[in-house]
């Protein structure tokens, strides 16, 4: 029995080291490979997103005909969830955990939400679309259950992006963040691009059981991506397990403390305004093309396409410019200074009738608004003490997620209200013509407000960092770090 | 460490870190097991099986 006993330790210790989730330690230097491995996350938030807001959206109105206001009510259900965003940061960041996790328990149950939320929803839409036998159930079993699925989605959705990217935080030093925050974007971008041609094809010849092989299949690729992405990412913390338990903040007060710090609730604003500013312009630019600038739907495609790749410009360049000391609150602003004459560009390209200015302006857009995603984000997470991570991205990503939700909304309700009050005498081009100047309008504010948080952060250039010093002292020490950090930052 | 009497055989955690991995475990088979009864449901609603 003791030689069992030895034999069956030895052998599980050697195995645990290999096979056990966790990282063997918080190394300092995270190799690209591991970073590209989490980043897969996105890919699976990509898929999310294009699976409802492109390809369900299609399906439930065309194939299961299901009125328009009400897929609309649904696909704009899990924005609801947005705003908790913050509420879930924080949480994580005050998890308490014997292991000493604090994001891989969330990104579990999470990616769980996902998970059931699209296991059950092609079951719920064909009940909702009165498919076989449904026709004669009532109602609200496919209402409710349709709804609870695209809740699941969404909630799952927000938990999975905003613990991933604290996670991705916590793993990287503050000079390596914005070659993360690029990578995390780039990631996303090429999830929703090759999810859209997979759907597409997997859906050519719509029938019931492929919608439900479909949705299922995704349910399969988002545990198993989701996990592979995770897998011995974040370390057992013996030290945070075992420290006390610090006296108790509520949401509150430390939502309070977050927005008095420094420029926060500037920078929150102008998040806000942006975001709205450049989304509006998401999803007008391919009925404006065709309805004003007569493009046929091939060229039309080519204006969103023209879009996601001056975005990726725009990642890709605020990665180099950043890692080359540029400040965040730059990138911001010179992605909302390329914003403003780019709307210009497209409201001119509707006078002139000239398609390669339309293109232009759309890739500049395009740009515009990846310079001014990645430089907020990043401003974000380094305006955050490393304890409060989970809560400053939580902010930023219900910030964003709800903005970019708001625009979409706006953009059509400003278009119908145009079309509708003047329906005789105004020109094909005046309702889109109208919401791009009110985009331009709201980046110039958004412009105007970034300028002071710029003069703020310039005397922080000069200064050797000192986020880089408490760093060495985060590994020592854990219970030094909030002090650390707000001795070594100038205030 | 190694002689810490929280330990439990034969992994190594203590009690404490047992019982959080078996808590995830819990959780997970209770969201799967509801899920799958909500998806059951309504298969049985759209094309009923049990006559």
């Amino acid at each position: 029995m003791d030689n069992f006993k030895g034999f069956a330790l030895r052998k599980i210790s050697e195995v645990s080291v290999r096979y056990l989730p966790f990282a063997d330690a918080a190394s300092d230097a995270v190799p690209l490979s591991r970073l590209l491995r989490l980043s897969l996350f996105q890919v699976t938030v990509g898929m999310a997103l294009v699976l409802m807001v492109g390809t369900l959206n299609r399906v439930m109105i065309v194939e299961l005909q299901v009125p328009a206001t009400l897929v609309g009510v649904m696909l704009a259900l899990p924005l609801a969830f947005a705003p908790f965003r913050a509420l879930i940061g924080f949480r994580s960041d005050r998890f308490q955990s014997a292991l000493g996790l604090r994001r891989l328990p969330y990104i579990f149950k999470g990616t769980m939400l996902q998970f059931g939320g699209f296991a059950i929803m092609p079951f719920a839409l064909l009940v909702l679309s009165g498919y076989g036998e449904a026709v004669n159930a009532p109602r609200w079993i496919g209402l409710s259950s349709a709804a609870l699925a695209f809740l699941l989605v969404g909630a799952g959705v927000h938990i999975v992006q905003t613990i991933g990217l604290a996670l991705a935080t916590d793993l990287v030093k503050e000079e390596a963040q914005p070659k993360v925050v690029g990578l995390m974007y780039v990631m996303l971008l090429v999830g929703m691009i090759v999810s859209a041609f997979v759907y597409g094809a997997l859906l050519q010849n719509y029938t019931p059981g492929r919608l439900i092989q479909v949705i299922q299949g995704s349910a399969v690729v988002t545990v198993a991506l989701n996990f592979f992405a995770m897998w011995k990412q974040e370390a057992r913390d013996r030290g945070r397990a075992m420290a006390p338990q610090g006296p108790k903040v509520s949401f509150v007060e430390a939502w309070a403390r977050l927005t008095q710090r420094k420029g926060m609730l500037r920078l929150l604003t102008i998040i806000a305004l942006g975001t709205v500013g450049f989304g509006m312009a998401d999803v007008l630019l391919e009925p404006f093309g065709g309805k004003v600038l007569m493009m046929s739907v091939a060229e039309t495609t080519r204006l969103t396409i023209f879009l996601a790749c001056g975005s990726l410009v725009g990642f890709v360049m605020a990665s180099r410019w950043l890692g080359a000391g540029a400040l965040p609150v730059d990138m911001a602003l010179y992605g909302l200074a390329a914003g403003v004459p780019a709307f210009g560009l497209i409201v001119w390209s509707s006078m002139m009738i000239s398609v390669p200015m339309l293109l232009t302006g759309t890739l500049l857009a395009g740009f515009g608004a990846g310079l001014f995603g990645h430089g907020t984000l990043t401003a974000t997470m380094r305006s955050a003490p490393r304890e409060q991570i989970g809560l400053s991205l939580g902010a930023w990503g219900a910030v964003q997620a709800t903005s970019a939700g708001v625009a979409i909304a706006i953009a059509g309700i400003v278009r119908d209200a145009i079309v509708a009050t003047e329906a005789v005498g105004t020109s094909a081009s005046a309702p889109y013509t109208s919401v791009f100047l009110i985009e331009a309008a709201l980046l110039a504010l958004a412009l105007l407000l970034a300028l002071p948080l710029r003069s703020k952060e310039s005397g922080r250039t000069v200064e050797v960092n000192p986020i880089e010093n408490t760093c060495l002292l985060v590994v020592a020490e854990p219970h030094a770090v909030p002090q650390a950090i707000e001795s070594g930052r100038p205030s | 460490m190694s002689n810490d009497p929280d330990k439990v055989w034969p992994t190594g955690l203590t009690l404490r870190e047992a019982e959080e991995v078996h808590s995830y475990l819990i959780d997970g088979t209770r969201v799967f097991g509801v899920i799958a009864l909500i998806a059951h449901l309504l298969v049985a609603v759209s094309t009923p099986w049990l006559g």
